[in-house]
This record gives structure tokens, sequence and C-alpha cells, in this order.
């Protein structure tokens, strides 16, 4: 089990970081959330028992770990609220550049410091 | 005593949250949250004080019995970064309040980060850690955007990614650490750390390092920074060096030298390595720079690697020369920042002021941090840190005094042709440039506030 939650990590964040070296910002925000939930499944990974809910514990009962599914469920719900942030921004930088691609908001910032040089040289 | 330790988090989110709900460019919302601020300053301060007379102390949180519920605690370590960061955060929206606010959040937003950094400071959990640790990384990603311009949020969308990347991976961490030691307190974990099999450790300890040094800026995770300082306003600037950085020097402060400190000394040589190339290429990249905040950037970059050598160098002496030294630079950089952004007259002074504490040349405060790292590498018995703590400090009079000279004193430069600021902003910058003259003329409080935070370090990692 635990080899196959490693597998599934490690794709996750694989293609994650493929995805984040991309150019195009809404690939890179994909790229964020799935490297998000290889975090994730790494929290669930790291404590995994077998057992009952540990709604009403009895003494005798194996209980499962309720505390990684408690950090996972938050880690999760920060991991959401960030995705909708990171979206945000990039749609506000595509409302201001009308572009969402690295290459071509490079090209247009250089664009830009080239003027402020030419007006630093003039005055 | 649980009241001392959550008051100044309880009125920075209360009043975060219901200030969201205004507009922030409104004058009386601004004022409300500069008010909100100050009460969580005073907080932090008396919070500090009674750590400072009663040693430290601990709570844990909902009433739950010890080792079940979530740890709060405050010893000299937190404290003093604690207060350091309620300061810059404090001056950097009474900044932005006088100058005018941009945008409806801005105010808020700063509350939030408040809470987020006290927090973090507080805890001593470390998946608290974490939560915490993302409230302060969200309102810096929304702060980054502030004044909307194309290159802010672009700037924005670049930090927000970078560090995100690194927040994940510290997530990693943690899950690493709960499994091979069963537990999130701190304490516990720097116990139990003991017992696990090295290599596995090694390999959490540099997990954590990497996802911390993106947030510090350290040479190889450095790239983003500049970009990102370069761009905000000034104010922003000031929060995100002065009080965001914080969270860097303090967690590598606190994990390594707290939960780590075998592999802290595993890898003393290689942190003295980073921290050299970090102080050498932050210094040469200045010196190619001819803009003031790009400057300050990457004088900010260098810095760090001081505070990463006299952490390797570790023991008492070289952990006093790390609290110190973070504590000044991030006073130093919110200085140079806020008076760089400023014009007129009275402003030179400010940032002369700042450079000179960078520089390390007294009275200026930083005198004090650059002469513990001396001792500190005296202590280590290493002609070529000395040698390069000197050079760094040489490289960084250079660099200051070219942008000093650059926007200050030519006659046609911007600094004489622009506007005057108004008089209450380089008010502000001088009342900070007052504090670090007066730190440097009295030096004793500080000195003595980082020995005590060393001293914390020292007898748990024993």
């Amino acid at each position: 089990m635990t080899l196959l939650f490693a597998a599934v990590v490690a794709s996750l964040f694989g293609s994650g970081t493929f995805l984040v070296l991309k150019t195009d910002l809404l690939r890179v925000v994909v790229g964020m959330v799935l490297i998000s939930h290889a975090a994730n499944l790494t929290l669930m990974a790291s404590g995994l028992t077998r057992g009952e809910a540990p709604i009403y514990p009895l003494p005798d009962d194996a209980v499962s770990d309720p505390l990684v599914q408690a950090m996972t469920l938050t880690a999760l719900v920060i991991g959401f609220g960030v995705t909708a942030l990171l979206l945000g921004l990039a749609y506000r930088v595509y409302t201001t550049h009308f572009a969402v691609d690295f290459d071509r908001l490079a090209e247009e910032e250089a664009r830009r410091e080239a003027e402020l040089e030419r007006e630093e040289v003039s005055v | 005593m649980t009241a001392t330790l959550v008051l100044p988090l309880a009125i920075a989110w209360f009043s975060a949250v219901g200030l969201v709900a205004f507009d922030g460019r409104r004058a009386w919302v601004g004022w409300t949250a500069v008010g909100a601020l100050g009460a969580t300053f005073a907080a932090v301060a008396r919070l500090a004080v009674s750590v400072w007379t009663d040693g430290p102390m601990a709570s844990v949180t909902g009433g739950w019995p010890e080792g079940v519920g979530i740890t709060l605690r405050a010893d000299a370590l937190s404290a003093v970064f604690a207060l350091l960061t309620a300061g810059v955060l404090l001056v950097s929206l009474l900044h932005e309040v006088l100058a005018g606010v941009r945008s409806r959040a801005f105010p808020a937003v700063v509350l939030f980060m408040t809470v987020g950094l006290t927090g973090l400071f507080l805890t001593g959990d470390i998946f608290n850690f974490y939560v915490f640790f993302e409230i302060a990384m969200i309102s810096a990603y929304v702060v980054t955007g502030y004044g909307g311009e194309p290159r802010q949020l672009s700037a924005a969308f670049v930090f927000a990614v970078v560090n995100l990347l690194g927040s994940f991976i510290f997530l990693i961490a943690i899950a690493a650490t709960y499994h091979v030691t069963g537990t999130l307190e701190m304490s516990g974990v720097a116990e139990r750390m003991a017992t696990v099999e090295p290599d596995t450790v090694v390999l959490i300890a540099i997990t954590v390092f990497v996802a911390l040094g993106v947030k510090l800026g350290l040479f190889p995770f450095h790239f983003w920074l500049p970009v990102v300082y370069a761009s905000v306003t000034p104010a922003v600037a000031a929060i995100l060096s002065g009080a965001l950085a914080n969270i860097g020097t303090y967690g590598v402060l606190r994990f390594g030298a707290d939960l780590f400190p075998r592999e802290l000394e595993l890898g003393a040589r290689a942190l003295i390595v980073l921290g050299t190339i970090t102080i050498l290429y932050g210094a040469l990249q200045a010196m190619s720079r001819r803009t003031a905040p790009e400057v300050i950037a990457y004088s900010s970059i260098g810095q760090v690697g001081y505070v990463l050598i006299a952490l390797a160098i570790g023991g008492p002496v070289g952990y006093t020369a790390a609290v110190l030294y973070s504590l000044l630079n991030a006073l130093n950089k919110a200085l140079l920042f806020l008076a760089a952004g400023l014009r007129g007259r009275l402003v030179g002074a400010a940032f002369f002021v700042g450079a000179m504490s960078v520089a390390g040349i007294p009275p200026a405060a930083g005198f004090f941090g650059k002469l513990e790292v001396f001792q500190a590498a005296i202590e280590e018995g290493s002609a070529v840190l000395v040698g390069l703590v000197l050079l760094g400090g040489a490289l960084s009079v250079v660099y200051l005094l070219q942008i000093y000279q650059h926007d200050f004193w030519r006659p046609a430069g911007r600094g004489i042709a622009a506007p005057q600021s108004p008089a209450v902003l380089r008010g502000i910058a001088l009342a900070v440039a007052a504090l670090v003259l007066a730190l440097g003329l009295w030096p004793e409080p500080l000195l003595a506030a980082s020995r005590e935070a060393a001293e914390v370090l020292v007898r748990e990692s024993r």
C-alpha cells in the first residue's frame, strides 16, 4: 500500500512539475494543483493504519489514525483557497496584459524596461 | 497566562475579519486597522515582557490535555521575532495609510498577515506552524499584487507559484516527520528524532531546509526575489523583507537548531559554503544594479548568508549572532525600502543610516550584528570566514553608497528633481532611522534578548 501511495505521489508531483515549467499561466496553476495533491496524499500516507473510524473508540478496537485525515482536510482547504487565488491572479494578469503566456509577458516587460531606460538617458 | 499568549492573535484576527468587509480606501478603515495593529503590537510587547521576567510560557488550546491538543508557547526566541515583526508591520501599514491606501482589501490583509506571522512564532506544533505560515503567505501573495500595475501582478504570480512550491515541499516534510516520530509537537519531535534512523532524518532535514530556503531567498532558491522586491510598492517591499522574511530566518533557527541539531552539525560545512556563495553573489549582483529597489533586493539575498554562516558555526556565540543579525537585517531592510521610496529633505539621512547599518559601521545598530558574526567566525578559528565577513561588509558599503550618490546626490538625479514626499512619511522613515541609531548607541537590551533567545536553542539542542 505504501508503495502504491509512493508511486501515485511521485507521478502526481512529476506531472505537476512538468506543468509548472510550461509558459502558459493556466497550465502552471493546474501544475500547482497536482503538486498540492501530491503533498496531501503524502500526508495521508504518513499515517496509514487499518481500523474502525475513531468516532467512538472502544478500548479493544483498533482505530485508524484520525490525525492525518484532519491534517489532510486542513491542507485540502488551504490548497483550494490558494488555487482560487492563483486563478484570480492569472485572470488579473490576463486583463492587464491580454496574455496568459510567460514569453509574451516577458516580451512586454522588456519593452517597458527599454522605455524606462530611454527616459533615464534623456533625463 | 493563556490570555497573554492568545491576546495578540485574537486582536489581530477579529479586527481583520471585521475590517475585510469594509472598503480599506476609506480613512476610518485604515486608521482602525492601524489601531488594531497597534493594539496587537502592545499585546506582543506585553507577552515579551512577561516572557522576559517569568520565563517561557506554554498553553494547550481548547482545554485538551498536554500532548493531545495544539500547544501555543512563547520563549525568548519567539518573543523577539514576534515583537520585531509586529513593529515592522505596524510601521509599514502606518506608512501606507498616511500615503493613501489604493486597494480595498489592503488594511485587512496586513492584519491577516499579522495573525499568520504572530501565530507562527508562538506555535509549538509543526502542522500548526504550516497553517499559520500559509495564512501569512496567502496574505503576502495578495499584498504583492497591491498597486495593481501590470508588473506587480506578474511579480505576484511568480511569487505565489514559487513560494507555494516551497510550502508544499514543507508540507511533505511535515508528513515525513509525523510518519517517523508519530507526533507533531516540536518538543516531542526533537526528542524522538534522536531515535530515528539517521539517513531518514537527514532527508527530512534537507527537505525542510529547501522549503525554508525558498522563503529566505538563499542562493540557489533566490531567483524569484529580485523581481518581486523591485516591482512592489515601498511599503509592501518593507513588509516582505522586514516581516515576511522572518519566517525563513526563524524557521531555519527553530527547525535547524531545535529539531535537527545533529543534522545541522552534519551539514555545517554545506551551510557555510552556501552562505559564502549567497553573500558574494548578493553583493556582486547588487553592485551591478542601478535602481535602489533592485540593489536592496540583492542586498537582502546577500545578508541572509551571514545568518546561515552564524547558524552553521552554532553554539551560544553562533546562535546569538544569527538571532541578532536576522533581527537587525529585517529592521535595516524595512528602513531602506521605506526611505528609498521617498524624496525630499532628510530622507537621504534616513537612507544613509540604513546603509551604514547594513555595512556595519557604528553608531548604526548593524555594527553589533557584524561584530557578533565576527566573534562567531573568530570562535570558529577560521581566517577565511573573518575575511569573508569583512569583504561582504566592504562590498555593501560600495553598492549602497553608489545608490545613495545616484539617488540623493546628483544635481540632476531623480532625488532633487522629484517632488517632496509628505512630511509625515519622511517622519516615519526618520523615526525608524532614529531607532536604528538608538539601538546602535544603546545595544544592551537587544544583545541581552538575542543571548536569551540563543540560550533557548542551546538548551534544547542538548
